[in-house]
């Protein structure tokens, strides 16, 4: 005779069902906030601890993966506590037209011509992880699991004008790298000075 | 061109997206930046980690809730 499954029984399955499958998602977002193996399995530990004794907090029908990538986020936060400084003055607009100088400024020595010529991706995955927390989890959820800014801010658990501004932010602190490792790849050709071009 | 970003992200309404596309497709100025930006925006997409997540990572967890005794 089939014996009618406890609540607790109940709740091991709805887990199972809903949370477990998702470890790889999670496993790769770890790794993409911590850039480092042993740190992103410690990290999918930690969520996935965190998961089950939050259990009950779990609204059934929404989305599990966005619960635990913001569980995972948090504990990643938690962990990097000297790198946990906020952002001073939240303009996204400001960061985007700076942004846009800095891509004048490359354009003037040549570097920005140079990098159309390699693969970005891989000095990319070296300068993300050199990005500061808050900007990192915003453009790695962004940019690089491709969530929206709705759903961004609901992991992060900020207005969506912050994860705009903090993603902005992020953008220009990365492409300011891409300059400096071009420069120091000797990418940059000094056309400005060499042509006479009259850039500023 | 503020709103280069949210327009490369697919953010903005319908409205603005047609009118920061036919600026860019007129202004000599703006389009480079544009191409830039988005040459950016597609190589992160593609920093995405592609590694799998190694079986005994899974055992690991797997492990603690079993001893926690949430899995069976």
């Amino acid at each position: 005779m089939e014996v009618k499954p406890s609540t607790i029984s109940a709740a091991r399955e709805d887990f199972d069902r809903e949370v477990l499958r998702w470890m790889d998602d999670v496993y790769r977002f770890a790794m993409s906030l911590t850039r480092d193996a042993t740190q992103a399995e410690d990290l999918v530990q930690e969520t996935y601890l965190r998961a089950f004794r939050s259990w009950q907090t779990f609204q059934p029908g929404s989305d599990a993966r966005r619960w635990l990538f913001t569980i995972c986020r948090n504990a990643f936060l938690r962990n990097l506590e000297r790198e946990r400084h906020q952002v001073s003055i939240d303009d996204g607009d400001l960061d985007a037209l700076s942004a846009m100088q800095l891509h004048t400024s490359m354009q003037s020595d040549g570097t920005d011509e140079a990098l159309a010529r390699v693969d970005l991706a891989p000095a990319l995955t070296a300068a993300i992880a050199r990005l500061h927390e808050p900007f990192r989890s915003a453009v790695v959820l962004v940019d690089v699991e491709g969530q929206s800014y709705e759903e961004a801010s609901e992991i992060l658990g900020v207005p969506i004008g912050t994860v705009r501004s903090r993603l902005f932010r992020g953008r220009r602190h990365l492409q300011e790298m891409l300059a400096e490792y071009a420069r120091d790849a000797g990418f940059a050709l000094n056309r400005g000075m060499a042509a006479g071009d009259g850039h500023a | 061109m503020s709103q280069l970003w949210d327009y490369l992200d697919d953010e903005l309404t319908q409205e603005r997206m047609g009118a920061i596309r036919r600026h860019l497709a007129e202004c000599s100025r703006c389009h480079p930046h544009a191409e830039f930006a988005e040459r950016f925006l597609e190589a992160l997409g593609r920093c995405r980690c592609q590694e799998e997540m190694p079986e005994y990572v899974r055992e690991r967890v797997l492990e603690r809730l079993r001893d926690l005794g949430f899995i069976s």
